[in-house]
């Protein structure tokens, strides 16, 4: 944990509690009615209108014909969507896409939390270890699933099973991608291994975001690391909480790249996701219209989780 | 302690707090599934004939662009490839955007989502029957040529399947090549007594776990009742009940006897090839096009040979699997038109059929004196041309989900999540859909 904020701030703080910039020279002014630069936002929003929502919102009457992606097509009302109901394969889908979401939200953030606490101390490599835990966030998913499908080698000497014969543990070697039973959970944590590091830098941005003085005030009072943890530390993590939340329930519910690239939705259907359902009912089976029903079915879902998250996580924040 | 204290921090601290407030704001908007998002690609307006090839074509293409460009001068070409999966995925948007390159990849017959017939029924295709050579093209190869009596598709000829394998790992083991189902067992018992695992499966690309039921069948079924394709499509029969099952059945015997290598499902093309290569593996059972695959992976590419995989137990009626190879198609909104026809009737002669058959270790649709054929294949030629091969089964199947169905089916045998019946059951149901 670090000093007080204001001892690395030369200046003084303002009645406003302003802290003037460091190297100006002088107070930073600030003008009571600025009106906020909205039209600075709008050539983005107009690009995103036109890239992202118009097509996106066009492609919604798809999901009400039989389109096979190139030629005509004739509207089937909600034919797609009541076969999707009796699609076994599609609803195993759900299953796994739940289970992965959960698997990989609960246990990144697990793990990123406690790498931010980790790299948030005085320790001299910290730096360095910012950068080597969030290197994996930055590298192409597919790459990532390229990379673990070597590591998922199922031969004895290879990859994971030969580390894993190394230190003496050789009962524990499995085909990673090819059991069924396991697949959807090495997926799992190769998502796992590439986004922890993402998790810990927004908990990093929250836990520097934490006064120094209620720390310290806790002490005083005499409470422990655990105690200072969970009644300073933890509230006020709150936001960043919400964002890693938002953004790894977004992220396991539309998995697409790594679970294609790495086992293709099998063994059998063993690790489909409902994003490679659809991406499959579009290009593998050209079935356009059924994919676009899966698509909105899947951003209907997302949304809805995604909001009703929002609003329990944002009921549960505090301020400092 | 309390979480209700309303201390005043710094503003800084602040800034970084609603920055993430707002992100998370944000997040919930932006993140939503890409996937509903149509794209296409302009393509560019030059001058250029654009072929786009999956990547199995590169070689073949390339070497045959530069022949014609000797005696066209003036004609260019923009050429590019790509895997199967993404050439599908942009030249289906390219298609239904309506700029489809000039020239594009192909696939026989029907089964497949980009394959002839479904393109030529939605009108996307050129008719290319007033060209010679596809007056060449043998009977039994129409469907995977023709719709309606019309010529869509140039493909150099045909691939076989069969057992690639390593000379020195059979040598080694004091073994020949099988010529029937219980030579084939006797081999792999030896070979697996000598250490070495007798059949490299590399069943997690799905492609692959095809090739062992493909290879089975011809035997299973056609031997018995060549009818088979139209009794199906009419609906009297079923892939449960009939000698699929057969052939299923003998997969499973294989993985049961233990002669395949250890954990197929987990194992991939790439780790298939290098165990036939390297010699830790004795065979593979794979389509004739990958032979340039196997040699690149080993210093010694003179010790693979290839047999045809025995599925009976009469070698002189032995029937295989010979499926015509990838190929291309003009699209029927071509602005150069004329021009990709022009180079499509230069790839339809002789010497030029040859080349490309050449380069992927396929038989030419049609042969003369000049004519040559991977050595390697010579064991083939004999049952081709005695008319005991038949098409990859994908090839007639009347929508793209039977064969995805097939993998599926074939991964869940192997990992005993089902049995045979069971196997073919889904496959059955994906049968009965409509394309």
């Amino acid at each position: 944990m670090t000093s007080t904020p204001q001892k690395t701030v030369p200046g003084v703080v303002t009645e406003a509690g302003d802290v003037p910039r460091p190297g100006r020279g002088r107070p930073a002014r600030r003008r009571d009615h600025t009106v906020p630069p909205w039209l600075f936002v709008v050539p983005a929003l107009v690009v995103y209108a036109v890239v992202v929502l118009y097509p996106s919102l066009a492609g919604v009457m798809y999901a009400f014909t039989d389109w096979s992606g190139i030629g005509g097509f004739s509207f089937t009302g909600t034919d797609n969507f009541r076969a999707l109901l009796d699609d076994s394969r599609a609803l195993e889908s759900v299953t796994n896409t739940l289970l992965l979401t959960i698997a990989v939200v609960v246990v990144q953030n697990g793990i990123g939390l406690l790498l931010a606490l980790g790299v948030h101390t005085n320790i001299k490599s910290r730096a360095v270890l910012r950068l080597i835990f969030f290197a994996p966030a930055v590298v192409s998913p597919v790459m990532v699933a390229i990379l673990w499908k070597y590591v998922y080698n199922p031969e004895n000497g290879a990859g994971l099973n030969g580390l894993l014969g190394a230190v003496g543990l050789g009962g524990l070697r499995q085909d990673w991608l090819g059991n069924p039973s396991l697949a959807l959970w090495s997926v799992a944590a190769m998502v796992v291994w590439q986004y922890a590091g993402y998790s810990m830098v927004v908990f990093l941005a929250g836990l520097q975001g934490v006064p120094a003085e209620l720390h310290e005030a806790a002490r005083i009072d005499g409470a422990g690391s655990w105690q200072r943890f969970r009644y300073v530390t933890w509230p006020l993590l709150a936001p960043a909480l919400t964002i890693n939340l938002m953004l790894s329930t977004i992220g396991g519910l539309k998995l697409f790249d790594q679970v294609y690239a790495a086992t293709n939705g099998g063994p059998g259907t063993s690790s489909e996701t409902l994003s490679t359902v659809l991406y499959k009912e579009a290009f593998v089976y050209g079935k356009f219209g059924y994919s676009t029903a899966v698509a909105l079915v899947l951003a209907l879902f997302v949304a809805a989780v995604s909001l009703v998250q929002l609003r329990y996580l944002r009921a549960r924040e505090v301020t400092a | 302690m309390t979480t209700g204290s309303r201390f005043r921090p710094a503003r800084s601290t602040v800034g970084r707090r609603g920055f993430l407030r707002i992100g998370g704001g944000v997040a919930a908007l932006a993140a939503l599934p890409p996937t509903l998002t149509a794209c296409s690609d302009s393509g560019g307006g030059s001058g250029k004939l654009r072929v786009v090839g999956v990547a199995d074509q590169q070689k073949p293409i390339e070497e045959l662009v530069g022949l014609y460009r000797k005696s066209h001068p003036d004609d260019t070409f923009a050429t590019s490839f790509a895997p199967t999966d993404q050439v599908q995925t942009v030249l289906r948007t390219q298609l239904a955007g309506g700029n489809a390159p000039d020239v594009h990849v192909l696939y026989p017959g029907s089964g497949s989502a980009m394959s002839m017939v479904e393109l030529a029924k939605a009108g996307l295709l050129a008719d290319l029957s007033d060209q010679a050579w596809t007056k060449q093209v043998p009977a039994n190869f129409h469907p995977a040529y023709r719709r309606e009596g019309k010529t869509y598709l140039y493909s150099a000829g045909s691939s076989a399947i069969g057992a690639i394998y390593n000379k020195k790992a059979f040598a080694e083991a004091g073994v020949e090549p099988p010529r029937t189902w219980s030579e084939l067992l006797d081999v792999c018992a030896k070979l697996k007594a000598k250490g070495i695992i007798p059949i490299a499966l590399g069943a997690q690309t799905p492609w692959v776990t095809q090739l062992i039921t493909y290879a089975l069948v011809p035997n299973a079924v056609y031997a018995k009742n060549p009818g088979f394709d139209a009794e199906m499509a009419s609906g009297k029969a079923h892939f449960r009940g009939s000698g699929w099952a057969d052939a299923m059945g003998k997969y499973q015997e294989l993985q049961h006897r233990g002669f395949f290598n250890e954990n197929p499902n987990g194992t991939t093309y790439e780790q298939q090839t290098s165990m036939v290569a390297g010699g830790k593996a004795a065979m593979a059972v794979q389509v004739s096009a990958v032979l340039a695959a196997f040699r690149q992976a080993t210093r010694t590419p003179d010790d693979l040979g290839m047999f045809p995989f025995p599925g009976g137990d009469d070698p002189a009626k032995l029937w295989i699997p010979a499926g015509i190879v990838v190929g291309l198609g003009v699209s029927a909104r071509s602005r150069k038109s004329a021009g990709a026809k022009a180079f499509i009737d230069f790839l339809g002669k002789q010497e030029n059929v040859d080349r490309w058959a050449q380069s992927v270790a396929a038989i030419p649709f049609k042969r003369n004196a000049s004519t040559r054929i991977d050595p390697v294949l010579s064991g083939f030629l004999p049952i081709i041309d005695d008319n005991r091969a038949v098409p990859f089964m994908d090839q007639s199947w009347p929508n793209a989900e039977v064969q995805p169905a097939h993998f599926a089916a074939v991964q869940n045998l192997l990992a005993g999540k089902t049995d045979v019946d069971g196997a073919l059951g889904q496959m059955d149901e994906a049968y009965g859909k409509k394309s």
